[in-house]
């Protein structure tokens, strides 16, 4: 026997085998053996869709369409083809639908809720619908436009942000102080110190009025209501300072990302300002309205 | 040598510049000339070629490549593909460059008295060798 | 002047060498293939050569191929499994796998494995016997090199390089199922949907067209790079440097060429 015809003999037959049962898996994956099945699907636009796109049931491929044209009132009708394997997918209820994602070609994906439902018959006609991501990117990238916008204004030259970005240091720095956060929010130590006193001061304040009230000087603020509406800014006073003790808590949490948290010490600032400028202007109410209230200093602005 | 290289196609040559081909053996070069020149097919090929090298009394050189061969080997294999060819006329071209391990005269004289030969064989060779053919 | 005159004649020479060598590349296939057409060519003994050049150039390296090819296809499909999956493109993966190992990489390597291994085998062989004057011997002989040297070496590498190439895509075929379903058939039906719509005609045809020139290349351009060798020993390695310098281009060009047709 010569071993190398054998070889070479074993080798085509096994080579050819292969490919026969290659050919005949791939006949039969294509559906050579059986027959057909036609779906129509009529739409009210064959945008997106050519001939080649899948049909998806569950994600798997098992259609596409073949044609498309219009029917005798202008309406698109589409021409898909199945396996006749696949046709048990199709259900009278099922939906169709087109799927046209931003990643990937567009496919007409088929549900069928209820597999007990009587199949479709050859050549039905049914309904797609379309889900179209595609058509919103227009509202989105306007959007997109406003936001770019907004940015360009605030980083045009001498903008906010740079000036932003120049204070950034400062405040930094000033973080470092004895008031920590507080001073770089405010500005100084002596600004800083102003805030938490009046934050003390309008504490004792709203007390000492409580036990005012509690002492029942009745006459003096039943007259024309000032000391209830005294007490209703004062707490508003308070609330406006409490907010700005828990800004600043957060400002800690800004600081770790001084970057991203510029924006954010702005508003934080004009909010303090906003808080400490009400404080006053209360206190100075106060005064005006309290004649025996005197020991009260006003709060200085930062 | 001008004169051994314009000779006719009808003339079988054995020279140095004609060699074997390196990656047959010594039989498969001869049977080359019946299967590829005259049809017949591998097994009628290899008995004509191995019958040849029988009656030049080297049978055993048989299965020897080129490279494994002895100048004298060779020279029959040579000799053997140059007969198969049954052309009118063979001409040996300069023996001495083929034959230089044996005293050539007489080994191409051997060799002659044993195949069962039609026709002359001629030989070429330089003229101050005369002298080794009158022995 | 004569530095711009010089120029233009070294470029006019290269390029008549280039069409030269294209004619004679050309001329040699043209022979081979009448040849091929010829009933006498169709004999045992050329049989018997064709079958002796197949075993050389892919059954004797088959299990190196094989195991070769399993290891290229095993790392290029965890690639691009794990690529597919980071960018959540699993559901192209398959196809990715299919189109870039079976159509493109898989027949390409294959091309390069037959053009190193025996093309540069069979340059180095016609180049000596034309050093030799072996061809010359067997001219004086009248026995015609072309049916016994050439046509069955063409032969066997175009059959080398379709089977070849067709055993190791089966192979990246069966180790992309495995590596994306693992052991088990409940990916049977969707991978028999990504092949059924890979594989149209076509696609099939292109594969197998693309093989066989692959398969041409790596054996037509070394025989006849060989065979333009001057008669000098030293010439040798100088043509099997050129001979596998074109073939390298030519397996790009058909590479080129068949990816330019399938995608553009």
């Amino acid at each position: 026997m010569n071993t190398l015809h054998f070889k070479v003999g074993l080798f085509t037959a096994v080579s050819l085998l292969l490919a026969g049962v290659f050919l005949a898996y791939l006949l039969h994956a294509r559906g050579f053996f059986e027959g057909t099945f036609n779906l129509q699907l009529a739409a009210s636009s064959a945008d997106g869709v050519a001939p080649g796109v899948p049909v998806v049931f569950s994600g798997i491929e098992i259609g596409n369409v073949t044609t498309l044209g219009l029917n005798e009132e202008g309406g698109i009708i589409i021409h898909a083809k199945l396996l006749e394997r696949n046709a048990k997918w199709l259900r009278e209820n099922s939906t169709f639908t087109l799927d046209k994602p931003i990643v990937g070609g567009a496919k007409i994906r088929v549900n069928s809720p209820d597999l007990n439902a009587p199949p479709l018959p050859d050549n039905a006609i049914m309904l797609m619908l379309t889900s179209d991501i595609s058509k919103e990117i227009p509202g989105l990238v306007e959007r997109v436009k406003a936001i770019l916008d907004n940015i360009e204004h605030l980083t045009r030259k001498d903008g906010e942000i740079n000036t932003t970005l120049a204070n950034v240091q400062t405040v930094t720095g000033r973080m470092a102080g004895e008031y920590g956060m507080l001073e770089g929010m405010l500005g100084s130590q002596e600004k800083a110190r102003a805030v938490t006193e009046s934050l003390d001061k309008t504490r004792d304040l709203i007390d000492k009025l409580d036990s005012m009230a509690a002492k029942t000087d009745q006459w003096l603020y039943a007259q024309d209501g000032t000391a209830q509406q005294v007490r209703l800014m004062l707490n508003d006073v308070q609330a406006s300072l409490q907010k700005a003790d828990a800004l600043m808590a957060n400002a800690v949490a800004i600081s770790a990302n001084v970057k991203a948290g510029t924006q954010d010490i702005a508003a934080l600032r004009a909010e303090i300002d906003d808080a400490v400028l009400k404080a006053s202007a209360m206190i100075n109410a106060i005064n005006r309205k309290w004649p025996f209230a005197r020991d009260l200093e006003e709060v200085k602005l930062p | 040598m001008a004169a051994v290289a314009a000779l006719p196609d009808d003339v079988a040559r054995v020279a140095l510049e004609l060699p074997l081909r390196a990656n047959l053996s010594a039989l498969d070069n001869i049977a080359l000339i019946p299967l590829y020149q005259r049809h017949f097919n591998a097994a009628e090929s290899a008995r004509q070629a191995q019958l040849l090298l029988e009656q030049l009394g080297h049978p055993d050189i048989a299965r020897l490549r080129d490279p494994d061969m002895t100048p004298a080997q060779r020279f029959v294999a040579k000799l053997a593909r140059a007969l198969i060819l049954k052309r009118p006329r063979l001409v040996i071209d300069r023996p001495g460059a083929m034959l230089y391990d044996v005293p050539y005269p007489a080994f191409i004289r051997q060799l002659a008295s044993q195949a069962t030969m039609t026709g002359t064989w001629e030989i070429f060779d330089f003229s101050w060798n005369q002298s080794l053919y009158q022995a | 002047m004569n530095f711009l005159a010089a120029t233009i004649e070294s470029l006019g020479a290269k390029v008549t060498g280039w069409f030269a060598v294209g004619y004679a590349m050309f001329a040699f296939l043209a022979r081979a293939t009448l040849l091929l057409l010829d009933r006498t060519t169709w004999n045992r003994a050329t049989l018997d050569v064709v079958v002796k050049q197949v075993y050389f150039t892919s059954v004797q390296i088959l299990h190196v191929f094989l195991g070769y090819a399993l290891v290229i296809s095993w790392l290029i499909i965890t690639i691009i499994l794990s690529t597919a999956r980071d960018f959540g493109l699993t559901e192209f993966a398959s196809e990715m796998t299919i189109r870039v190992l079976v159509l493109e990489l898989l027949p390409f390597l294959t091309a390069l494995f037959i053009a190193l291994r025996s093309g540069s085998a069979i340059n180095t062989e016609i180049a000596l016997m034309q050093v030799n004057n072996e061809l010359d011997a067997l001219a004086h002989c009248k026995v015609p090199p072309m049916q016994f040297e050439f046509l069955p070496r063409l032969l066997g590498g175009v059959i080398s390089v379709v089977t070849l190439a067709g055993l190791a895509g089966l192979l990246a075929l069966l180790t992309g199922y495995l590596a994306i379903y693992g052991m088990n058939t409940a990916g049977v039906e969707p991978y028999t949907q990504t092949i059924a719509k890979i594989f149209d005609f076509q696609i099939v045809a292109g594969l197998i067209a693309k093989c066989a020139l692959f398969g041409l290349a790596v054996t037509l351009i070394p025989v006849t790079a060989g065979l333009e060798t001057p008669k000098k020993l030293f010439m040798v390695p100088v043509s099997v440097l050129r001979g596998m310098m074109r073939v390298f281009f030519a397996i790009v060009a058909i590479e080129v060429v068949s990816l330019a047709l399938k995608y553009i």
